[in-house]
């Protein structure tokens, strides 16, 4: 998952203050698009319970260039949409940072990144969906696509932030953060090939859950175990 | 063998930490607590000088001990934080303009070498981060479950508490779902040690750890239905306001950090 892969103090105040605020104000926004249009028990359990399995995920290292971590944030995105998508990133990143994993002060501008990537993923799905692509291209492309828009997010935020008692002038951060960047989209392409490959799993053995097939339409839990 | 990484913090190992130990920290108010991060979060940003954050660090340190919390696991914990500080900080202490540190190395793009000042900003980055990192951690290994779930029902508006509470709960099960999902195939002879061969093991257990926490969700449903779920989980903990001397710190710490940023860093008030 492509983070802000700066520590805390990183951001010099003015900055921490903006995007605290910017990732308050997309929070509220769909919160009250939530409140407005309703919210179903199965959506709030669904939320939930997938912010687990997202943030249990990361558990798990992947051994790709001396092992990786990823919460899926895409496949978040595909499953929960971008409502619940970016719901379920800012909860991820509050228990991320009570275990030191991203911090505390930049939750507003980590929701920020890792929202706008279940978005991406969403809505990239749905259309290549509709072109008719195959699940697994389908999927992994769109959730490729919107990592790497969170790469670039990332990058900006803080190309724009700038680095708390830096004299470096932003030409020769943006270098340095370059490299950051082209390292996340590198895991990125990892992670979107990863996210095509379970949910092409998840649609053979219930297509429901990626929109493939009605809902109410489906069978009784399978009851997987290990 | 890959397994469940030692390096990132276990919520299961932090959860034991905070129901089984009893040390100084764990009878602190958990308000108080979020209180100092909020304090902390402040001081590393606006402090300005290397010997005040290593300063604050080393308190940090030192709270961490009093706590009766282990060192060793938090040296392990630190690699993904020290991981994204090499990561970006590393290049700025070569790029920082400044006094190179025993002469520059010659490249067709100009001298290379790391300067004095490259090296402050990365100590000053590691510590910034490393004592929110520490206390943060401090705070999660001292406060119970029960003052977690309270405190997340009463800090986040509704639906995020509602999922942020379920996350909590869920969190524990997932991990276990997990682990015996990994400890499954490595005992039917699976691979974890190269991915790209072993991509779609790779998935399928990622995909039933995805399976199992939807299928989880639908059973949940029914249950919360059937006790007359309306939209909020009830919590039947508290967790009091903190003691008047807590209070008085805290505000201490703010004034200290507030007065600090206007007169040392913004020099908003001339001394």
């Amino acid at each position: 998952m492509p983070h802000i892969h700066l520590g805390e103090g990183s951001f010099p105040l003015w900055a921490l203050v903006l995007w605290t605020l910017i990732g308050a104000g997309l929070i509220s926004t769909v919160v009250y698009r939530i409140r407005k249009g309703g919210i179903k028990t199965h959506q709030i359990a669904l939320a939930g319970v997938g912010a687990a399995a997202s943030f249990a995920v990361f558990q798990l290292n992947i051994p790709v260039w001396g092992g990786i971590h990823m919460n899926l944030t895409g496949l978040v995105g595909i499953i929960a949409g971008p409502l619940l998508g970016a719901l379920v990133a800012l909860v991820v990143n509050i228990f991320s940072a009570a275990l030191g994993h991203g911090a505390v002060g930049l939750i507003g501008a980590n929701t920020l990144i890792n929202a706008s990537e279940a978005i991406v993923a969403y809505y990239a799905f749905k259309t290549l969906l509709g072109m008719e692509w195959d699940v697994f291209p389908a999927s992994a492309s769109a959730a490729t696509l919107g990592l790497s828009v969170g790469s670039f997010l990332m990058g900006a935020i803080i190309v724009i932030s700038g680095v708390n008692g830096s004299a470096l002038p932003r030409g020769d951060l943006l270098i340095a953060v370059g490299g950051l960047s082209a390292l996340n989209l590198g895991v990125a392409v990892v992670e979107g090939i990863l996210t095509g490959l379970i949910v092409q799993f998840l649609a053979s053995v219930r297509p429901d859950l990626v929109g493939l097939t009605d809902r109410d339409t489906r069978d009784e839990p399978t009851g997987v175990t290990a | 063998m890959t397994t469940l990484s030692n390096h990132v913090p276990d919520p299961r190992l932090i959860t034991a930490f905070a129901e089984r130990r009893d040390g100084p920290l764990h009878r602190i108010n958990p308000w108080t607590k979020i209180g100092v991060v909020g304090v902390l979060v402040l001081a590393v940003t606006v402090f300005d000088r290397l010997a005040l954050l290593a300063g604050l660090y080393g308190t940090v340190l030192v709270v961490y001990g009093v706590a009766d919390l282990p060192y060793r696991r938090l040296i392990g914990w630190y690699t993904l934080p020290m991981l994204f500080i090499v990561s970006v900080a590393g290049p700025l202490a070569f790029l920082e303009p400044g006094t190179p540190i025993g002469g520059a190395l010659p490249t067709p793009f100009g001298g290379f070498s790391v300067t004095w000042e490259g090296l402050t900003l990365f100590l000053e980055l590691s510590c910034r981060s490393l004592t929110v990192v520490t206390f943060a951690l401090t705070a999660s290994m001292t406060t119970k479950y029960t003052d977690v779930a309270y405190m997340l029902g009463r800090l986040l508006p509704r639906p995020i508490d509602q999922i942020a509470l379920l996350t909590y709960r869920f969190t524990f099960v997932m991990l276990e779902t997990l682990e015996d999902l990994v400890k499954a195939a490595l005992s039917r002879g699976a691979n974890f040690s190269e991915f790209w061969s072993n991509k779609r093991l790779y998935a399928r257990i990622l995909g039933m750890t995805m399976l199992s926490a939807i299928e989880q969700s639908e059973r949940l449903v029914k249950s919360m239905e059937a006790r007359g779920y309306d939209g909020d989980l009830t919590l039947y903990g508290d967790v009091p306001r903190p003691p008047a001397r807590e209070l008085v710190a805290i505000a201490a710490c703010y004034t200290g950090v507030v007065a600090y940023a206007l007169v040392g860093v913004y020099e908003v008030v001339p001394v």
